[in-house]
């Protein structure tokens, strides 16, 4: 397996269709995936794959096989997926402050019962960008608030803040739904 | 029921994959294909531009003729006028300034510039009326301050000062220098150096700009064609040095020759920026920061240094000490962002003892933010280089940060010697993580500090010595990497096919595209054949220009062509061209025997003598042909590429022949043609260096015949033999 991802990532070196479609078909619903967490709409996601796939096989050549392949890819989907969002910030994009007495709430633990994927992405998008972003990163991508401050150009607080608050609304809907169905 | 958080409840999210519509994949092949197509666009845009300029290129040539040459003249003049002074000048002072932007101004922006310029003479001989060390005086005509000196004399070794020194509390102060050239034989101190802004205070900004200049110079001792220092200044706000287009071609350089963009002793700067672009500096001997640019020392409290140099080449035969060395910071203390970048540099010596073609050098800094070294594509190609030859991106106890796509090359893992010498530099060798961590290592290395600094404010005699004992110590050390073989080897292999001879020979048609008719019947078209022989220079891998000689024909053939025997009719034909003046154009040959005429005159006529016959023209011409060729495909050992140009015809051989048998000469040739050809060579290596090549072409005659209308296009086809060598 990992000796034919060499052999499909070479021959995207040597710009042979045949290893780009091999790499699309073995990374694109990991990938597409991500792009769907991130952006709120489905043509976005779509916009942003399609780009940022081009940019993975225009820049093969710098893959130096060190490190995961698909560690790599996720990189350059992340920050196309975070240019993109940046493009669309019209909305007051990354100006919450971090305010310790309203976004320091004890984080409830709920008692639900399992919830399928399809929601829980619905729920995911459903946030504002901000938050969103901020959410994926820090729980998906597992990366720090430092880490997403520096990324995103915010301050750490921010971060965080957006990160609560994400939170809260998303316990918010699981709440409400759970209320609904037992009531 | 478990309770769980948000996390958890959404922790199957995190390998969420759903497989994304199948047009997709469609979508991004058809933007994998577009580059492809674009870079056909261009070629296709291109080939018109150069059939375009091939067209039009002898028609202007044609054209305009006469007054063209007139205003080359008057210009000419103007800088003949330039020119005499500024020798009377050489001749007569033992030392002297040049004034820069007076020595090319035949442009209209340098005259209008000069003419807002203070031209500031440091002159340190008894001539002292236009003295610069008043300041009142500068700041009335603060707008731009251009100075320079360039000293003649052995003796004047300590130095002028430029413009610009002991200022306090000036508003910009601008230093513009453009296209010098100040060739000397032996310069002492800060020759031919610009825009130097010495102890000015509270300054708002500092600019500094020169472009394109040219010093050659035999000897040079000191900061010889340096630019832009800017030494001493406290509490500025924005430094900016740019210094574009630079070539120094010198025989012997000792220190800081060629260098540019210095900055030293600077307190509490906002923004030092500093760019240096596309320059030369091919030297036979350097010994220290030769080739060096946009150094930075002593530099306190520097929010933003900047230092960008791009496109460099520096080949020399010896050098001894940072020789090519870019960007170097050297005892700067809390500076928040210090950022170096080089790119595309080709450093080509025969000897270099230490830090050759080393780029962006970082030395005692203290408390600085971030510093970032990035270097692109260095090539360093030496005979011999012993320690930390194309070594980048050396950041000794400072903290360090790396960005993606940082890149390395020519490591200094090659270099045993370098970790030994240098036992606390930080090497950065691997760049690949998102985010390095950040390193400090403060004060660590206060013995080093100093045999690492690479320069001071002056070479110290410490300095000296210790660098006296590196090169000792380097000698004999030989680190030829496979790399630089490499590139050695291919360099040799296009180095030794620059030139190529071509032999062909080819059938031609000339045809009539615009239906032109002569005495009333249309040109036909014409077979001919032409043979040449070419050369071709090779300018880079895609483009080449080439040249040669050429015979080639010219013809047309005229069916049913009306004509009288002047040997059969009772009148002559002087008698017959005074009756009917309507038709004496007719008269295109210099055989009196025969007098055509035109169809729409045989009616009149009513001769009973006419006859009709086919007339065939041929015009063989010796051609010059210029031609520039453009390679679309390499691969294997075929090449195909795209040539256009123009060229010009003598005619060497005119014939007119009437059903087969020559009749004489065609009276309105003319003996000179100009035309522009476009043609596409397929050529395909057969043996070692010799190929074969077929070559479609098409050429436009623009004046084939003066007064009569004549075949203009020719298509061609040729076949021949290329020897490269």
């Amino acid at each position: 397996m990992k000796d034919d991802l060499e052999k499909y990532i070479r021959q995207c070196m040597q710009n042979e269709r045949e290893g780009q479609l091999k790499i699309y078909q073995l990374f694109s619903p990991v990938l597409y995936g991500i792009c769907l967490k991130y952006m709120k709409n489905e043509d976005d996601a779509k916009d942003v794959f399609q780009e940022a796939f081009i940019v993975v096989f225009q820049k093969i050549n710098q893959f130096k096989f060190e490190g995961s392949f698909e560690g790599w890819m996720k990189r350059i989907f992340i920050n196309k997926l975070i240019e993109a969002l940046n493009k669309k910030k019209k909305e007051s994009f990354f100006l919450d402050v971090f305010d310790p007495d309203t976004d320091f709430i004890e984080e409830q633990e709920l008692d639900i019962p399992p919830i399928e994927q399809e929601k829980l992405l619905e729920y995911i998008r459903d946030l504002p960008d901000q938050y969103r972003t901020v959410f994926n990163l820090y729980v998906f991508e597992k990366m720090k608030h430092k880490e997403i401050a520096e990324l995103l150009k915010i301050s750490e607080g921010t971060s965080k803040s957006n990160l609560n608050r994400a939170k809260r609304i998303l316990q918010k809907r699981i709440l409400s739904i759970k209320n609904f169905k037992t009531a | 029921m478990k309770k769980q958080n948000i996390e958890d409840i959404f922790s199957s999210m995190e390998n969420f994959s759903s497989v994304p519509p199948p047009e997709l994949w469609s979508q991004i092949e058809e933007k994998l294909d577009k580059p492809k197509k674009k870079k056909r666009a261009i070629l296709w845009w291109s080939a018109a531009a150069c059939l375009l300029l091939g067209l039009m290129l002898p028609t202007v040539l044609h054209f305009s003729s006469d007054a063209g040459i007139k205003t080359i003249d008057n210009s000419s003049k103007n800088n003949n006028v330039v020119l005499d002074e500024k020798n009377t000048d050489l001749n007569d002072s033992k030392t002297r300034s040049i004034e820069e932007n007076n020595i090319q101004k035949d442009t209209i922006i340098n005259e209008i510039k000069s003419a807002e310029n203070a031209v500031a003479l440091g002159n340190s001989s008894e001539k002292e009326t236009k003295n610069i060390s008043d300041p009142s005086k500068i700041n009335q005509n603060q707008k731009t301050t251009v100075s320079s000196i360039n000293t003649k004399n052995k003796s004047n070794k300590e130095g002028v000062l430029n413009g610009k020194s002991n200022l306090e509390v000036n508003k910009p102060n601008q230093a513009v220098a453009e296209k010098s050239f100040a060739p000397n034989n032996e310069n002492g101190f800060n020759t031919a150096s610009k825009a130097e802004t010495l102890n000015s205070e509270k300054r708002n900004s500092n600019q500094a700009v020169a472009g394109k200049s040219l010093v050659p110079n035999n000897e040079n001792t000191f900061n010889s064609p340096s630019k832009f220092q800017i030494p001493n200044t406290e509490k500025v706000k924005a430094n900016q040095a740019v210094a574009e287009k630079s070539v120094v071609p010198n025989k012997i350089n000792t220190f800081n020759s060629g260098s540019k963009n210095q900055f030293s002793n600077i307190e509490n700067a906002k923004v030092n920026q500093a760019v240096a672009e596309k320059s030369v500096v091919p030297n036979k001997t350097n010994s220290f920061n030769s080739g060096s640019k946009n150094q930075f020392s002593n530099i306190e409290n520097a929010k933003i240094n900047q230092a960008v140099a791009e496109k460099s080449a520096v080949t020399n035969k010896t050098n001894t000490f940072n020789s090519g060395s870019k960007n170097q910071f050297s005892n700067i203390e809390n500076a928040k962002t210090n950022q170096a970048v080089a790119e595309k540099s080709a450093v080509t010596n025969k000897t270099n003892t230490f830090n050759s073609g080393s780029k962006n050098q970082f030395s005692n800094i203290e408390n600085a933010k971030a510093n970032q070294a990035v270097a692109e594509k260095s090539v360093v190609p030496n005979k011999t280089n012993s320690i930390n030859s194309g070594s980048e991106n050396q950041t000794p106890s400072s903290i360090f940060e790396d960005k993606l796509n940082l890149k390395n090359e020519n490591n200094l893992a090659s270099n045993p010697f370098n970790s030994a010498l240098n036992k606390d530099q930080k090497t950065n060798t691997a760049a690949k993580g998102f985010k390095n961590e950040i390193i400090t290592n403060e004060r660590a290395i206060a013995d080093n500090q100093k045999s690492t600094s690479k320069f001071g404010d002056a070479l110290s005699k410490q300095d000296s010595v210790q660098l006296a004992e590196l090169q000792n110590l380097e000698k004999g050390i030989v680190t030829v990497t496979p790399e630089t073989k490499k590139e050695k080897e291919d360099k040799a292999i296009a180095k030794n096919e620059k030139w190529a001879v071509e032999v062909f020979a080819g059938v031609a048609n000339s045809e009539n595209y615009k239906n032109d008719k002569t005495l009333g019947n249309v040109n036909d078209s014409k077979q001919s054949n032409s043979y040449g022989v070419k050369t071709k220079y090779k300018i880079n891998k895609k483009w080449a220009v080439s040249s040669g000689v050429k015979f080639n024909e010219l013809g047309q053939s005229i069916a049913n062509v009306s004509y009288m025997r002047t040997t059969n009719a009772f009148l002559t034909s002087s008698d017959y061209f005074n009756q009917n003046a309507t038709v004496a154009t007719s008269h295109i040959t210099n055989n009196a025997n025969y007098i055509f005429v035109p169809t729409n005159t045989i009616m009149a006529l009513k001769s009973d003598n006419l006859e009709t016959g086919k007339l065939d023209q041929n015009l063989r011409y010796l051609e010059v042909p210029l031609e520039v060729s453009y390679s679309i495909f390499n691969k294997n050992k075929t090449n195909i590429s795209l040539n256009t140009g123009g060229f010009v015809g003598k005619l060497i051989s005119n014939d007119m022949a009437l059903n087969g048998s020559s009749i004489g000469e065609n009276v309105n040739a003319n003996d000179y043609v100009y035309g522009s050809l476009l043609s596409t060579t397929v050529q395909y290596r057969i043996y070692k260096k010799t190929n074969v090549f077929v070559e479609p072409a098409m050429n436009y005659y623009i004046n084939p015949l003066s007064e009569q209308s004549f075949n203009q296009f020719q298509w061609g086809l040729n076949f021949g033999l290329n020897v490269s060598f």
